[in-house]
Order: C-alpha cells, then structure tokens, then sequence
C-alpha cells in the first residue's frame, strides 16, 4: 500500500538517480523500500580521500517528518561517528527538516567527513586527536580508508 | 567498547559506550506514542466548561475557566505534540472559510500561487512540490463539497489522518518560515542571540514537533492573511484570562486558547 512515507521515498530515489550528487549514492534494499543502501565516498582533500563508506538508512513511516536512523556500516573513525556506526549530526536529530530527502542527508554526511565537529564527540578518541594531534588522527582515518576497500 | 583501546589517552569518557543520541531519541518516541494513543489531532467539539474537571481544586485557573466560558461556548482540544499552533490554526482557518465560498475560493488562489513565491526564496522545488501537492489536494477536495457541513466533517476527517494532517502542518510551516524570510529585516528584531532569520527558520519553523512563539504566529497569520486572538491561561493574578490580538489592531477570525506550550482551538 503507498503511504505518504513510501511515496516520498519513491520520489528520492527517482531524484537520486536522475540528479545524483557527487561522491554519493543510495537505493532501497530488494524487498524493502523503508531500508537504503548507501555509499558515501570521502572527499577529496581530506584524509578520508579514496574511501568508499557504506552506510544504511532505516526509515519509519514517519518520513519525512521525522529523520530517518543513518548508521555507518563500515567502520569509522571520525569525531562524530559512534562506535556503533550512529552519527552525531544534527540534521539527524533535532534540526531535522521535512524539506530534506535522502540526497541531502548523504551529502551532509559527506561534508561532515571534512568537517568534524569535535566540540560534540561521540568518540571522544578521534575529536581529541583531531584536536590535538592531526598527524594521528589522519593516521587513524588512512587506516579506515583502507579498511573500507575490503569491507 | 571505543576504538582500540591501547592508546595513552584518557579513556574514562563515557560518551563512547553509547549511542546516547539514539538512548534519548527512543525514550521520546516511547512518550510521543503514549500521547498519541490517547489524544486525537484535532478533537470533537466539547464545551469550555470541560476544563474545570482538570482544575478541580485550583481556584486560579477554574476562576479564569469561568471567565473563559462567559467569552466562549465552545472548544477543540488538539494533540499537544509541538505542532498544535499550526495544527489548530490552519484547521480553524479553512473550517471557517468553508462556511464562505468567496473568501475560500481568495484564499485557494493564494494558496495555488505560493509554490513560486516559496521557489523564489530559494525552498528546494523537488521536496517542496510533495507538502504543496497534498495541501492543495487537500484544498481541493474541501472545495469540491456544496455542503458546509459535510466539507466540515471532511476537513475533521482529513485532519485526524497523520499522513494528510502533518503535511497541512509542514506546508504551513514552510509558508511561515517563507514569511519570516522576505520581512527579515522586521522579524530579525525578534530573535535572540546571533541567529539569522534564516537559520532561526532553518531549526525553530522549519522542523516538525518545534513548540511555537509570538513570532511564528505573527508570520503565519500574514502568510495566510487571518487575524488571530489568544486567550492566555495561566498562573499569572487575576481572574480573567487575557487576550491578545495578532497582529495588533485586526479582526479576529481565529480563536485559539494557550495554556503554557499549547494551543487549543475556541469558539464563541
């Protein structure tokens, strides 16, 4: 049955494809259109440059006026990225806006790659080292980097 | 927990060990199912005299319950879920115009012409076109009815279906943020902070479930050309409530009722 979430959804993914942002893509699983499939690439520029990043996107029926749950399933270190793979942004949370679709969430994501904001860590590890030893830290996202090619 | 643990660093933050983001998150929807469980969006009509049963025992408020009910017959309760102001608005506005096909049929054309004025400012039209088209449908289908009453159970019914009643709430709210942006240098003055007028749109307007100021409802009642009176209810001295006017001066075709943080829907 199409509900104003599953019909908003189909519109997404119609826009992803005819209009897709650089260095980003995404579509619904096989059998489920409440669950995306999405593949940030790091930025260049930036020490997650060359990385492929897959994340998933779980939406309720609430969509689009409540965020979907975005979640890493590559593993991550960056400031604001859980251990789990959650991220600490807050278009995901309370400055989420009906107006946004799945294309600007993932280009969110995107642009958070390049700037961490280490003032609200959710690995207090990276946002520290971001802050107080680059050289590590970028060591620390290569790593990630090439991990990501094997995932 | 955290990533590899072997370092100097300190290592007694907590923030690592949970996603509390997601901990806090799950904990409101549990609150906000409970509510919806047991409040409608928009309620059947009931008389003022029902508040008193809340105040039982509370000489302030059911003094003002009293001094309500001689000024109003009638009221609508709306779920209090931050949108209520914007729920109650736009649903006393169109269930008043549908009793006047003239001004309904005005505020249709408005209403078909606000798509382009939202493009100009710069909405995004892809995600825009999805609230305009259900609104307008919505309009539409109200429109099509002769029958004053039964557009009026219409409306009621379309109201309490989330899916149609949230986007009536987030095209308003778009529209009133719209407002607030093409009379920035007015509304900037009411702002606390640094905050631009656009990024106060951006996180308080915009966003569904944010609870709604003085500001919000000055804009949206220019956005949709309708004076509004709130009647203020609370602890403050005195037996009566207090009125005010939106804006200052006009004639007021809404009624809405505010307890602190929520809007109700009143009728003379």
């Amino acid at each position: 049955m199409s509900t104003p979430a599953r019909r908003r959804l189909m519109r997404d993914f119609k826009r992803l494809q005819e209009d897709p942002p650089t260095g980003v893509s995404g579509a619904p699983t096989d059998n489920n259109i409440m669950i995306w499939n999405a593949v940030i690439f790091g930025p260049h520029d930036t020490p997650f440059e060359d990385g492929t990043f897959k994340l998933t996107i779980e939406f309720t029926e609430e969509y689009p006026n409540k965020p979907p749950t975005v979640r890493f399933v590559s593993h991550m270190f960056h400031p604001n990225v859980y251990a789990d793979g959650g991220i600490c942004l807050d278009i995901l949370q309370n400055r989420w806006s009906p107006t946004y679709d799945v294309s600007a969430i993932l280009t969110s994501i995107q642009s958070l790659l390049s700037d961490p904001n280490p003032n609200s860590p959710a690995n207090s590890m990276a946002a520290q080292l971001y802050k107080e030893n680059r050289r590590e830290y970028e060591k620390r996202v290569k790593a990630c980097v090439e991990q990501s090619f094997i995932d | 927990m955290g990533d590899v643990g072997q370092s100097t660093a300190n290592t007694s933050n907590k923030e690592m060990t949970s996603n509390q983001d997601e901990l806090i998150l799950a904990q409101q929807r549990q609150i906000e199912k409970e509510i919806s469980e047991s409040i409608p969006l928009v309620g059947e009509l009931e008389p003022v005299t029902s508040l008193s049963s809340e105040y039982s025992g509370d000489d302030i408020y059911l003094a003002k319950v009293n001094d309500l009910a001689a000024k109003y017959s009638s009221m609508r309760r709306t779920r209090p879920d931050g949108n209520c102001f914007f729920r109650a608005f736009t649903y006393a506005t169109l269930e008043r115009l549908l009793g006047n096909k003239e001004e309904f049929n005005s505020f249709y054309k408005l209403a078909e012409n606000s798509k382009n004025v939202l493009v100009e400012l710069g909405f995004q039209q892809f995600t825009l076109e999805d609230f305009y088209d259900t609104y307008m449908d919505v309009l539409k289908r109200l429109a099509d009815i002769d029958n004053v009453d039964d557009a009026r159970r219409e409306l009621h019914t379309v109201f309490n279906e989330q899916g149609y009643s949230d986007y009536m709430v987030v095209y308003l709210r778009l529209l009133t943020s719209a407002q607030l942006q093409k009379e920035k240098d007015f509304y900037s003055c009411f702002i606390e902070g640094e905050r631009t007028v656009a990024d106060f749109c951006h996180q308080e307007v915009e966003p569904m479930y944010k609870d709604s100021d003085h500001i919000h409802i000055m804009a949206a009642c220019s956005a949709l050309n309708t004076g509004v009176r709130v009647l203020y209810m609370d602890r403050g001295t005195g037996n009566i409530v207090t009125q005010h006017d939106l804006p200052e001066g006009c004639t007021p075709t809404v009624h809405l009722l505010y307890r602190p943080s929520h809007y109700d829907i009143l009728y003379v």
